[in-house]
């Protein structure tokens, strides 16, 4: 999907239907596998794995509490799917856009450039990640969990710096709150068949499948 | 031992870095703008990183070392002591070869960036490495610590060395040059006679070129002593 605007919204109506019920995330996935790059969404994405794991942790936890574990499981694996997609498919400043789109040029702006800065910031982490893997590796140190307290505090002390740095950029540039921006959005071919078929798995969690059948009857 | 590119190419969107060539026992210096492919090259030729094509062969190459541009990517331990001991070596000759005597329970993220590359630069320097690779080693130096890290690389015998870096104004004497033109790494030759086909050379030897006065090397001192003889 091409436009940003349709692709959020389809994203927050796919993610809701997959909140809602287990017909609504079986739908979501559908269309997650006909109207995205499936998998490979998921390589694009830092920490997927992290998060697929942890989802499944949780959900292994609530079934031997009792719960229904694999409801939890596949519609949280559904929704973290979207969020995947949405993430591997964005453009830098594509958040900053939507934010003035939305809100306006006073608060949108200042919400789409906190978004714009803590995306940049997901992508810095995930190169820090690898540098540090590799200084691991580079000493012929293991990466283990004792490793996770040094590696911590290169990734706050990174952050902590670079906020720094864009703080002061900002302040050098006069910077008080607001700004120009004149959102512009790219459309695609198949962008609007792609947005009318994220609404079916909503309209599932509300009507059952067998209902609609008796409907076209 | 020897280590050889062969054909590697690696193309990111708009940019890309080719080429081909062997790095001889020696200092080898690679010239390259920012954004030129340098770091690409530098992970490639640690083994850390792979080209979309081509090959890369060590040729009795059994230690390598890559020092990345920042100090602070390196480390691993939560004072200068258990940093340097990471580094299986003994903290009080590398904090002095640092300059950073008596700090040994200091929190290494309250050093300055130049001081903790000159901690990193120790540590490294200590050892002794098949195949060094340095990636912009002079990077958050002052000038007189970009002259003692030129000297100290200027210092390494045996094994291969090779700097990436875009500096141009204080240098080790090198052995061999290579420089990235247009995204292609090229190599020039020996020094002397690879600087006159150096296209980005430093200004400072362009202009005793073009005065006909030929510098033995790179290094500050050569530098000086050539500019010694134009004066003379």
């Amino acid at each position: 999907m091409q436009d940003a605007r349709l692709r959020l919204f389809a994203v927050v109506i796919l993610s809701v239907a997959a909140f809602l019920s287990m017909t609504g995330a079986i739908a979501a996935f559908f269309w997650w596998m006909i109207f995205t790059q499936g998998i490979r969404t998921i390589a694009k994405s830092p920490f997927a794995l992290f998060f697929l794991g942890f989802t499944a942790s949780v959900s292994a936890l609530v079934w031997l509490s009792g719960g229904d574990g694999f409801s939890y499981l596949v519609r949280m694996a559904v929704i973290l799917l979207l969020a995947f997609y949405a993430y591997s498919d964005r453009a830098p400043g594509e958040f900053l856009d939507l934010s003035v789109w939305f809100f306006g040029r006073k608060i949108g702006f200042d919400i789409g450039l906190a978004a714009e800065m803590s995306l940049q910031g997901m992508e810095v982490l995930s190169d820090e990640m690898k540098r540090i893997r590799v200084a691991f590796r580079l000493k012929e140190m293991k990466f283990g969990l004792r490793s996770i307290v040094p590696a911590a505090g290169l990734l706050i002390y990174s952050q902590f710096v670079r906020a720094e740095e864009q703080a002061d950029l900002l302040a050098i540039r006069g910077y008080r709150g607001g700004g120009m921006v004149c959102p512009e959005f790219k459309g695609g071919k198949g962008d609007l068949l792609a947005f009318a078929f994220a609404i079916l798995p909503l309209i599932l969690v509300f009507i059952p499948l067998g209902d609609i059948f008796i409907l076209l009857h | 031992m020897e280590l050889e590119f062969t054909d590697i190419r690696v193309e990111r969107g708009s940019f890309f870095i080719r080429g081909s060539g062997a790095f001889a026992p020696g200092i080898h210096l690679v010239s390259g703008r920012v954004g030129s492919g340098k770091t690409t090259l530098a992970m490639i030729a640690a083994g850390l990183g792979q080209p979309d094509s081509g090959s890369i062969n060590r040729h009795g190459i059994n230690s390598v070392m890559l020092s990345m541009q920042f100090p602070e990517q390196h480390l691993t331990g939560s004072t200068l002591e258990s940093e340097i001991a990471s580094w299986h070596l003994h903290p009080a000759p590398v904090l002095a070869l640092a300059g950073l005597s008596g700090r040994e329970r200091d929190d290494p993220f309250s050093l300055s960036r130049g001081e903790l590359k000159r901690l990193h630069l120790a540590c490294i320097f200590s050892h002794r490495f098949d195949l060094l690779i340095l990636d912009e080693p002079f990077s958050a130096l002052d000038c007189r610590e970009k002259i003692t890290t030129a000297d100290w690389i200027g210092r390494i015998r045996g094994g291969i060395t090779i700097i990436f870096t875009h500096e141009n104004q204080h240098l080790p004497r090198v052995d061999y040059l290579w420089e990235i033109q247009e995204g292609v790494l090229v190599f020039l030759g020996s020094v002397p006679d690879a600087l006159g086909r150096w296209k980005n050379k430093p200004a400072v030897i362009s202009r005793l070129h073009k005065r006909g006065i030929f510098p033995e090397n790179v290094s500050t001192k050569d530098i000086l002593e050539a500019a010694c003889r134009m004066q003379d």
